[in-house]
C-alpha cells in the first residue's frame, strides 16, 4: 500500500510540475494538460471539425497511451480485456467531454485552473464532487455496467499502435493532416518535451492508477485516500509552480478561457463526474488504461474523440462569453442518458 | 504448428505491407514541395496577414485620415457608411472604438471591441499582426474603475452590468487559453 501510496503522490506530483512548465515552453495558459482539449485538438487535426484553430496533434496524448503500453508491457500488466457494455461506454465518453466543453475542460484541467488562481473552477469542483457521490451512491445501491472478459492480445495492441500512426503523422506530415498557424492549435511546446512529458507520466500513471475521478470515489465509497493523496499532491505542486512561474493570478475576472455561468459549470462536471463513475475512471485514466489493454476504455476514448469533435462542429460547449444553448442542451442530455444507464443497470441489478 | 493456409497468410500479409511501404516511400521521395501547399502554410498566412492589412489600408483611408485631423464624428459617420455596406469586415469596429475613446466615451469603446473580437479572434492572438490585445488592456483599468463607481450609485443598472460583463469577456480573452 504504502508503495502505490507513493507511485500515486509521484504521479501527482509529475502531473503538477509538467502540467504548468508545459505551458511555461508553449502550450495554452492554465491548459498545459488537458484530454478534451488535446482531443478536441487531435480531432481538428484529423479534419474531423473543421476549425483550423484548433487542429494540432499534441505529442503528449501520444506520449500517456505509449508510456501506459510501455510500463504495462514491461512489469507484465498488459491485460487484455473488453467487452463490457461498448455503446453505453462509448456515448459516455462522448459526453464527458460536452462536459468538459461546457466548463471548458477536463478534471486535470479543473485543478490546473484552480491551481492557478482561478476561482471559475470552484464550480467545476463542487460539481464534479457531487457527480462522483451520486455515482459512488449508485455503485453503493449496486449499479455496475456488465462484466468486462479476457480478449486476445491483439486487440490491446490498436491504441497504441494507433497512437504510434498519430506519431508518424507528426514526423512525415501529411497533407491531409491540418495543423493551425493560430489560436490554440499555435500554442505548444516543442514536440519532443511534449512527448517526453506524456512518456514519463504516462508510465507512472499506469502504475498509479491516478484519476481524478476516481481519487474522490475511492473516498467517497470507502474512505480510502491513495488516489486522492494524488489529487493533492497534483493540486499542491501546480499551485507552487505557477506561484514560482508567475502564472498565478488569484480572481474571479480575467481567467483565461473561462466563463461566469456557474451554474452551468456545476452541472456540466456532475455530468463529468457521474458518468466518469460509471465508467470507472476520468478522460485522463480512460487514455492510460487504452494503452495498457483496457479495450473497454479504448472504446471510450473513441467515444470521446466523437464527442470532441462533434462539441466544435455543433457547437456544444462554451466560449469566454458563455456556454452556447447546444452545449446547454447537450449537459442535459448527457445527464438524461446517464439516469437511464443508473435505472436500466439499477434494476438489471435487481433482477439478478 | 502453421499449417498450409497460415502460412498463405503471412505471405499475403508481408507482401501487403512491402506494397504499402513501397508506395507511402516512393510519394514521399517524389512528392514536390508545390504539391504540398499546406507545408508552407506559415508563409501562406503570413501573405494572407500582409493582403488584409494592405485591404484595411486602402477601405479606411479616409477614416484614418479624418482620425488624425482629429474630425472624430466625420470619422465615424465615414465609418458607419462601410459598417452598412461590409458589415462582415471587422477590422471597422476596431476603428470605431478607436474613435469613440478618442471621444471619451469609454464604455462604447469597449463595446465595439468586443464586437470585433467575437467576429475576428486573430484581435486576441498574441502570434497576429492583427493583435490589439495590449491597447484594450491599457483601457481596462480606467473603465473597470468608473464602471464600479457608477455601480455603487446605480446597482441594480442592467446597463452598468452589461458593460462590465464587456470588460470581464475582454479580459478573459486576452488571457488566451485554449478558446
Amino acid at each position: 500500500m504504502a508503495r502505490i501510496l507513493d507511485l500515486a503522490v509521484i504521479t501527482g506530483i509529475l502531473l503538477g510540475i509538467g502540467s504548468v512548465l508545459i505551458s511555461y515552453f508553449g502550450n495554452p495558459v492554465n491548459s498545459g494538460i488537458c484530454i478534451s482539449c488535446f482531443l478536441e485538438n487531435l480531432a481538428g487535426s484529423l479534419q474531423l471539425h473543421d476549425e483550423l484553430r484548433m487542429s494540432y496533434i499534441r505529442p503528449e496524448l501520444i506520449g500517456f497511451i505509449l508510456g501506459a503500453f510501455l510500463v504495462a508491457v514491461k512489469t507484465r500488466r498488459f491485460k487484455v480485456t473488453g467487452g463490457s457494455s461498448p455503446i453505453i461506454r462509448f456515448f459516455l465518453g462522448f459526453f464527458i467531454i460536452v462536459g468538459c466543453a461546457v466548463f471548458i475542460g477536463c478534471p486535470i484541467k479543473m485543478i490546473i485552473r484552480l491551481a492557478a488562481g482561478d476561482l471559475t473552477a470552484v464550480a467545476a469542483v463542487l460539481g464534479m464532487m457531487f457527480g462522483v457521490w451520486l455515482g459512488a451512491k449508485h455503485i453503493k445501491a449496486g449499479v455496475f455496467l456488465d462484466r468486462e472478459k479476457n480478449l486476445p492480445k491483439i486487440n490491446g495492441y490498436i491504441v497504441p499502435a494507433l497512437a504510434i500512426l498519430l506519431l508518424v503523422f507528426i514526423i512525415m506530415e501529411p497533407a491531409f493532416i491540418k495543423e493551425g498557424r493560430t489560436g490554440p492549435a499555435a500554442l505548444h511546446a516543442p514536440v519532443l518535451l511534449s512527448l517526453a512529458l506524456g512518456l514519463i507520466i504516462g508510465g507512472f500513471a499506469q502504475r498509479s492508477g491516478l484519476c481524478i475521478t476516481g481519487g474522490f470515489r475511492n473516498f467517497f465509497l470507502f474512505k480510502e485516500t491513495t488516489l486522492l493523496s494524488g489529487v493533492i499532491a497534483f493540486f499542491v505542486t501546480a499551485l507552487v509552480v505557477s506561484f514560482a512561474t508567475r502564472q498565478f493570478n488569484f480572481g474571479l475576472n480575467g481567467q483565461p478561457a473561462s466563463h461566469l455561468s456557474h451554474g452551468w459549470t456545476f452541472l456540466a462536471m456532475v455530468l463529468v463526474g457521474l458518468a466518469s463513475v460509471i465508467i470507472d475512471g476520468c478522460p485522463f485514466r480512460q487514455i492510460i488504461k487504452a494503452g495498457q489493454g483496457d479495450i473497454d476504455a479504448g472504446i471510450t476514448t473513441l467515444g470521446m474523440l466523437a464527442g470532441a469533435a462533434l462539441v466544435i462542429s455543433w457547437s456544444m460547449r462554451s466560449t469566454s462569453a458563455g456556454p452556447e444553448f447546444a452545449g446547454k442542451i447537450a449537459v442535459l442530455c448527457g445527464l438524461i442518458f446517464c439516469q437511464i444507464v443508473i435505472i436500466n443497470y439499477r434494476t438489471a441489478g435487481k433482477r439478478v | 504448428m502453421m499449417d498450409r493456409l497460415d502460412k498463405i497468410n503471412i505471405v499475403i500479409l508481408v507482401g501487403l505491407l512491402l506494397i504499402t511501404a513501397g508506395m507511402v516511400t516512393q510519394h514521399e521521395i517524389t512528392a514536390k514541395k508545390q504539391d504540398r501547399p499546406e507545408s508552407d502554410a506559415g508563409l501562406v498566412l503570413k501573405k494572407q496577414y500582409e493582403k488584409k492589412i494592405a485591404e484595411n489600408a486602402e477601405t479606411y483611408k479616409e477614416v484614418i485620415n479624418l482620425q488624425k485631423l482629429g474630425h472624430y464624428a466625420e470619422a465615424l459617420t465615414k465609418l458607419e457608411e462601410i459598417i452598412q455596406s461590409h458589415p462582415e469586415k471587422a477590422q471597422a469596429y476596431i476603428y470605431k472604438a478607436q474613435l469613440l475613446n478618442s471621444q471619451g466615451n469609454l464604455v462604447e469603446s469597449i463595446k465595439m471591441y468586443r464586437a470585433a473580437i467575437e467576429m475576428e479572434p486573430d484581435f486576441v492572438d498574441k502570434k497576429s499582426p492583427l493583435f490589439v490585445g495590449n491597447t484594450v488592456l491599457k483601457l481596462i483599468p480606467e473603465a473597470r474603475s468608473k464602471l464600479n463607481r457608477e455601480k455603487k450609485l446605480k446597482p441594480g443598472d442592467k446597463m452598468i452590468t452589461a458593460a462590465l460583463d464587456n470588460i470581464y469577456y475582454l479580459q478573459r480573452r486576452i488571457a488566451g487559453g485554449c478558446e
